[in-house]
């Protein structure tokens, strides 16, 4: 406060004008291209894919705590729990616990990790504040991202190192032991800008039941057990920094490093010897911890070029570690054991992209990249006197290239392709070809199609038929050799259009896609195979409104069905694809919700309060892999959260935060019925200087 | 030939020559003094002699340092160093081309004898007139803003427009991610005003990212802000000054007077369609907008 008195005293007492002051050198000084193409993000009319993108605003708005749950807003995702830091994430319906056919990415980095080909959620050295926004590519979009993108892509974009300026703490404290606690801060430099994040999070997952869910009684319950499936706390502790190096107007530096330790409680009560001793399993898999440290180092290089241009290259390690030791009861007879499992993960990838816009109205982005993927797992089983050790070393390589031509006014053409090499010897190539059609600068409609593939992961070409605990762990050799990736082809229509006299946009999508070589456990083979095939259809729709600058909704729906070739490959003895469900013997089709919807409503208040409410809806579906004791009826649910922002005097200040989440308590069951989401809530406080 | 016929020759050839160029123009000395040579000042040198009328004298000061009083008939100069370095040390008429408004009133002060100039700023009714042709949905105009910056002038024409303005006062070099964010807070739009304490090379990548981020455009004053991620601008070449000041000194040799002080005539405006796409801003052709802009602001100022 003296300082800006001193300048205005200085002001006060300066007589003439400075050549220091403005002039003609201010107008027309050379600035550094800060809004490069690749900063820009495509605008949704010219996209060759239907996109949802969720915003900081959206983040904060819907209260959630989990990137997984962000995805409740994405129209047709599926987002379920195996365990309360094990969420599933999958379009196109559920999936077995591991989501295999969504490829997901913080900052262009690959968080798909082997050996099961999934994302391990309550491993990453993210925090929900650390997000910028999500852009979720719905339907294939290996052209761009390559293979394992059969479904979608979910790009995490995190916030830029220049993002913050000054210190933030937050503390959120709340029903099912929810504990988080946050420090981050950053600085913005002439050349340099930096943000770190330290933070912890915890909770216990969902409550231990004494009452079955859904109306079932304890009989249909069978095993007692079952209710108390309930560890499943997750404690994270986790560190990231992100820095932005720009010496000059042409160079860009970004260096992220980042780790995460984390301990999810895992196994099942019915499991568990040591409570109940009448047990007769063979499988045991009791409570016990899993011990996951993963961490990342990324490196990039943008450098502007002439007309637009750009050349961009990309480092990126990342290494996940899994670890558990539990006791087991095999056969009638508690072993204290331990049972020990272990997974190393490293993944090296490099990758190089030049921008080139070839004229005002062509555009061409190629490059080609390299990733090297290790493998390392351990499974000691003394009580059987069975010992595992896997290693496997995957190289891959790609090309990629993709055009946009802006043909006229009213046509836009975007072409693309990815060619693929593995060490599996597979040779795959992913093209698309979109179309836009701009009916008016407001309307745009799209018709698509994409071919994508997805790598069989190191779990499917070499299962273990032993898998006691949480973990994995493939076998020392390969005992799918042949196994061939899963092809999938979509088609879609798409209209993309905004009405700015009425504040709202609207955007629509038909798509068919056709999934060929699916791969599945066969029952006689005792090993991953090809041979099933579907197919998905679908209508998804999304509406934004804006009632004004402070207040706006908005709606996404999605209706999908799909059919399979599931029930014959039942009928020719292949259990893993018999339904659970009675009234549908396609375990595909019993699979996807037939209808799905979010809303989220966001208006900001007088005397700094901000509220807002989620609604969310999903149809009853059987999840797959699942018996009828997990069917899922048909869930609703809607969250609220209401927030003051919190003004002291100096430059402190602060923003208290309430979120119910099931608001109205209609409990549902996830993709475990022991796990019923009821009534939570929490309280944050966040103060920033 | 004859004297008379000789006499009568020369005649005829001035009296073509009279007929190519202004009368009176021909025997007229300009001093052309520029601030420096880069090649922003070269370039109004080039586009000045060639829109001058032919046949006047020019000659060239390229640096404002090595001016000093000489015999002329009208000093041109460029740039407000120049501009100070002439008031200071001659009395002669003194055009000061490429000046800003707001560094007028104080060089007539410091000037003996008469004093006009061509200034480099659009006025302010021409640049709402093209916040509300470009972003007509934007209502809530902030500005942040520093020393020796008249923004009542902006005020008004916001008002006159149903616009409203969000100003905010740079507290200070430190202050700026704060000040700025509380501007960004309550706007819809972000205008820049070139206060090289606000706007310089190192801090227009924080200040377009951070707008950026919030889905707030930034409406610049040259096409170098347009190129590094504003959304559109309206500026004057230094070609296009040159154009208005040769005219400008073709009616002092003709009227032996200086006319007013004036505001650019010629503009130009760009517009980043990259940027308004990413906004989802449909944005009409450049000689729409420019031809809208020239309807809703009429006169210069």
């Amino acid at each position: 406060m003296k300082k800006r008195y001193l300048a205005m005293l200085c002001l006060a007492c300066k007589t003439g004008y400075a050549v220091e002051d403005v002039n003609e050198s201010d107008y027309y000084q050379d600035l550094p291209v800060v809004l490069s193409a690749s900063r820009l993000s495509q605008p949704l009319s010219d996209a060759p894919n239907a996109m949802t993108v969720i915003d900081r605003k959206m983040i904060v708005a819907s209260g959630f705590r989990t990137i997984a749950d962000l995805m409740k807003l994405v129209p047709g995702m599926y987002v379920s729990y195996y365990k309360g830091s094990q969420p599933i994430v999958a379009y196109h319906g559920a999936t077995d616990e591991f989501s295999r056919r969504m490829q997901v990415l913080i900052d262009g980095r690959s968080v798909y990790m082997p050996p099961t080909g999934s994302v391990n959620w309550a491993d990453l050295p993210i925090t929900v504040d650390d997000i910028e926004r999500i852009e979720v590519i719905r339907g294939p979009a290996a052209a761009s991202y390559g293979a394992n993108s059969t479904q979608g892509v979910i790009s995490i974009i995190t916030r830029d190192a220049g993002a913050m300026n000054g210190k933030s703490v937050s503390y959120t404290h709340g029903d099912k032991g929810i504990n988080d606690a946050e420090a981050r801060f950053g600085k913005r430099g002439d050349a340099y800008d930096y943000r770190v994040t330290l933070a912890y999070t915890a909770d216990n997952g969902y409550d231990s039941l004494t009452t079955p869910p859904n109306g079932y009684t304890m009989a249909t319950f069978k095993a007692p057990g079952l209710l108390y499936n309930s560890n499943d706390s997750n404690q994270a502790r986790l560190f990231n920094y992100r820095g932005d190096y720009h010496p000059n107007g042409i160079d860009r530096y970004d260096i992220q490093f980042g780790f995460n330790h984390d301990v999810q409680g895992v196994g099942f009560s019915d499991k568990n010897p040591s409570i109940y001793n009448n047990y007769k399993g063979t499988n045991g898999d009791p409570f016990h911890n899993l011990i996951g440290n993963s961490d990342f180092a990324q490196l990039g290089w943008t450098r502007q070029l002439e007309q637009g241009a750009e050349l961009s290259l990309r480092y990126s390690h990342t290494r996940q570690d899994q670890y558990e030791a539990f006791p087991v009861y095999l056969a009638g007879n508690y072993y204290p054991g331990p049972v020990v499992q272990s997974l190393q993960t490293t993944r090296d990838e490099i990758e190089v992209q030049h921008t080139l816009p070839l004229n005002d109205t062509n555009r061409l982005v190629y490059g080609a990249g390299s990733q090297v993927d290790r493998v390392g797992g351990q499974s000691a089983m003394p009580p059987i006197s069975l010992y595992n050790s896997s290693s496997y070393v995957y190289n891959e390589y790609r090309l990629f290239a993709h055009d946009e031509w802006r043909m006229s006014q009213k046509w836009l053409l975007n072409l693309g392709g990815m060619f693929e090499k593995n060490d599996l010897g597979q040779f795959n190539t992913s093209p698309r070809i979109a179309l836009n059609y701009h009916v008016a600068p407001d309307q745009t409609l799209r018709a698509g199609v994409s071919v994508a593939y997805r790598t069989p992961a190191t779990a499917e070409t070499s299962y273990p038929l032993m898998q006691p605990g949480a973990l994995i762990v493939p076998t020392s050799t390969v005992n799918s050799p042949g196994l061939q990736p899963e092809k999938l082809v979509s088609r879609e229509i798409g209209y993309v259009g905004e009405f700015p006299e009425w504040a709202t946009s609207v955007d629509l999508r038909l798509y068919s896609d056709l999934l060929s070589n699916g791969i599945y456990l066969s029952s006689t083979a005792q090993s991953f195979v090809n041979g099933m095939s579907g197919e998905y259809h679908g209508f998804e729709a999304t509406l934004k409104h804006e009632f004004d600058t402070d207040n706006s909704l908005t709606l996404n729906f999605a209706h999908a069905w799909a059919a399979s070739n599931g029930a014959l490959l039942a009928a020719g003895g292949q259990r893993v694809m018999v339904s659970s469900d009675p009234t549908n013997s396609d375990i595909l089709s019993a699979s996807i919700p037939s209808n799905s919807a979010s809303l989220l409503y966001m208006v900001r208040l007088p005397h700094d309060y901000s509220f807002s409410a989620a609604g969310y809806y999903q149809a009853a579906m059987q999840p797959f892999d699942r018996g009828a004791i997990d069917y899922q009826p048909i869930e609703r649910r809607v969250d609220v959260r209401i927030a003051r922002a919190l003004n002291f005097p100096g430059n402190l200040k602060g923003n208290v935060a309430l979120v119910l989440q099931n608001l109205l308590n209609q409990a549902y069951t996830e993709y475990i019925a022991s796990n019923l989401f009821n009534r939570r809530g929490y309280v944050s406080l966040t103060l920033d200087w | 030939m004859s004297l008379t016929g000789k006499i009568l020759v020369c005649f005829f050839l001035i009296l073509l020559s009279g007929f190519a160029r202004d009368s009176l123009a021909f025997d007229l000395r300009i001093l052309v003094v520029l601030s420096d040579s880069t090649p922003l000042y070269q370039r109004f040198a080039k586009a000045f002699e060639q829109d001058l009328p032919q046949g006047m004298r020019v000659d060239l000061v390229q640096h404002a340092e090595d001016f000093d009083a000489q015999k002329t008939d009208l000093i041109v100069t460029v740039g407000v160093r120049a501009a100070y370095r002439a008031a200071e040390k001659s009395s002669q008429p003194l055009l000061a081309a490429m000046i800003p408004s707001t560094a007028y009133a104080d060089l007539h002060a410091l000037k003996q004898g008469s004093i006009s100039a061509v200034y480099l700023d659009e006025p302010w009714r021409r640049q709402a007139g093209l916040l509300s042709t470009v972003l007509p949905q934007r209502k809530r105009i902030g500005v942040l803003y520093s020393a020796n910056q008249d923004i009542a002038g902006l005020k008004s024409e916001l008002a006159r427009r149903h616009d409203i303005l969000v100003a905010r006062h740079l507290g200070g070099k430190d202050t700026l991610s704060v000040d700025l964010d509380d501007v960004l807070n309550e706007s819809d739009v972000l205008l820049a005003v070139p206060d090289s304490g606000i706007y310089n090379a190192n801090s227009i990548r924080n200040i377009l990212m951070s707008s950026y981020r919030r889905g707030i455009p930034l409406v610049g004053f040259s096409d170098a802000y347009v190129r590094a991620g504003a959304l559109c601008a309206i500026f004057s070449t230094p070609e296009q000054l040159a154009e208005q000041t040769a005219g400008a000194v073709a009616s002092y040799a003709r009227t032996q007077e200086l006319p007013e002080p004036q505001f650019p005539i010629q503009y130009s405006i760009a517009v980043n369609r990259a940027v308004a796409a990413t906004f989802g801003l449909v944005i009409e052709p450049d000689d729409a907008i420019l031809h809208e802009i020239k309807k809703s602001s009429g006169g210069q100022r």
